[in-house]
């Protein structure tokens, strides 16, 4: 009987060994590899104020493309990120970005009445505006999103951007299984950047 | 041994070990693994390089190993259903006649069935807390059914055994108590692990460390309920091994193993809320607990036996 025991305690040790090996190779697994740096750009915010590359260096950005009379997937990209807005209200290193896709209906009165209707209260979401031109450039080249039917035709990507200025991932927007992986990517972005 | 109780056994074991993977695709977090149910992105093996993704799957979602994780579990789990079947088949051919063993493996084919939906529910409503819950509730319950089949099983083709037990009556209240105490105990485990990704959600970069004492009262009764678990396991294991004539070699080595895994339970806990949420002793934990359950069936089926040669 002994021997039966010894053999279901090495089984037990052994899948106990399994299971951690298991586990370090899965947290080890959420690689976000560098895909590009953002290129230069300046628009200005729902404040009036510049926002331009250097905006993204020393924090992680998440940055998506909308405009404020979208009937459809904007609102639930909006959603989104309004939760990870709040979640992340203590994580000083975080901030978000929207940049609209209408700037002929969306200007800098229109985008800080749309902040003020999502609850926007400080200075962690810019809502971006320039011109229609500019927009498409950075979306097309800067982003490799498709651009040519805007706004209706925008991106529904959510874009992780590092704290020098990298694109390192996208999730789809309106996705909740997609935004449960994005949450966990920037929270390792941001533990990166402070160890 | 006939081939009913083989396929009783070997399912409780693969049922046990199902059990495992399932709380080991948990914390490792990989339940959203594969992001379709029941291929894995859209093939019936995972992918290995993301252009083998089909269109409508985010590729946000790709990371093969959390993939691979997410799906041994369902491929294990496929198998478990296979083995629960043939021991469907070979109970209709042994003991379609005996009651306490053909509801027992009915219910829990039925229950199998409906796991696998679950799971299927699981990815739909992307990890919703309460499923996850029910499809660990619903394992255990499996798992319970199959012993008591094959325990029943066992004693009918060894008619003899727990002949010359003696143990004393009117327990079954006492088990009925424990049993119930532990399956709560267990749901209350798993809610304090939903509280601690709930308070995750809202506090993204907190250390673990500080994570258990962002949470509510459950802990405390979790840990009050662990104490009346303690008491009366300690209190059966007194009754029947203390109290009985020459209880039979089931009945001690599983009381005294109870008691043996409620002080690894103990210390696995304090270390959960003293030290740190290590994922592997969170699953440990869990396994143990539904080890303790399956125990506790064990021995209320050996001491409802001998009760009937007292009667």
């Amino acid at each position: 009987m002994n021997r039966y025991i010894i053999l279901i305690f090495s089984f037990v040790v052994l899948l106990g060994i399994g299971a951690s090996w298991v586990i370090n190779k899965a947290n080890s697994s959420h690689d976000i590899p560098i895909i590009k740096p953002v290129p230069d750009f300046s628009f200005k915010n729902q404040f009036g104020s510049t926002f331009n590359e250097t905006n993204l260096k020393n924090k992680i950005t998440v940055l998506d493309f909308i405009f404020t009379t979208c009937p459809g997937p904007c609102p639930i990209m909006t959603y989104n990120m309004v939760d990870l807005y709040h979640d992340f209200d203590s994580v000083s290193e975080v901030q978000f970005v929207s940049i609209t896709v209408d700037p002929e209906m969306d200007t800098k009165e229109i985008l800080k009445e749309y902040a003020d209707l999502n609850g926007v209260d400080d200075q962690r979401w810019h809502f971006l505006y320039s011109d229609i031109d500019s927009i498409k450039k950075l979306k097309k080249e800067g982003f490799m999103l498709y651009a040519d039917k805007l706004p209706q035709g925008h991106a529904i990507k959510f874009i992780l951007i590092d704290h020098n200025g990298n694109i390192r991932k996208y999730f789809d927007g309106t996705d909740e299984a997609s935004m449960k992986i994005l949450r966990k990517d920037l929270t390792k972005l941001v533990k990166e950047i402070r160890s | 041994m006939s081939l009913f109780r083989t396929f009783a056994y070997l399912s409780t074991g693969m049922t046990y070990l199902l059990i495992f993977i399932g709380g080991l695709v948990r914390v490792s977090g990989a339940g959203m693994g594969c992001p379709d149910w029941p291929k894995c992105f859209g093939r019936w093996i995972p992918p290995t390089r993301i252009e083998q993704l089909p269109d409508y799957i985010d590729p946000a979602k790709f990371n093969i190993v959390l993939a691979w994780i997410e799906y041994s579990n369902r491929l294990f789990g496929a198998l478990v259903g296979v083995s629960i079947t043939l021991t469907l088949v070979f109970m209709f051919k042994y003991y379609s006649d005996v009651d306490r063993i053909k509801y027992p493996i009915l219910l829990a084919f039925l229950l199998t069935l409906f796991e696998g939906w679950l799971g299927a529910v699981l990815v739909k409503t992307v990890l919703n807390p309460i499923t996850i819950t029910l499809h660990l509730f619903f394992a255990l319950i499996i798992v319970m059914l199959l012993l008591y089949a094959s325990q029943e099983a066992y004693y009918l083709e060894n008619p003899k055994s727990e002949e010359n037990s003696k143990y004393p009556q009117k327990l079954g209240i006492v088990f009925l108590f424990l049993a119930v105490a532990l399956l709560v105990e267990v749901l209350l485990g798993t809610e304090i692990r939903g509280g601690l990704e709930m308070i995750r959600k809202d506090n993204p970069v907190i250390d673990s460390k500080f994570l258990l004492k962002m949470l509510g009262p459950f802990k405390y009764i979790h840990t009050f309920l662990g104490l009346v678990i303690t008491g009366l396991s300690s209190y059966l294991w007194y009754q029947l091994v203390r109290k009985s004539e020459s209880p039979s070699w089931v009945v001690v080595q599983s009381s005294s193993a109870i008691l043996l895994f409620i002080l690894v339970q103990i210390f696995s806990g304090e270390i959960l809320v003293f030290l740190k949420v290590i994922p592997v002793i969170q699953l440990f934990h869990l396994w143990i607990a539904s080890w303790i359950l399956g125990l506790v069936s064990i021995q209320y089926s050996a001491w409802k036996k001998s009760q009937l040669f007292n009667e």
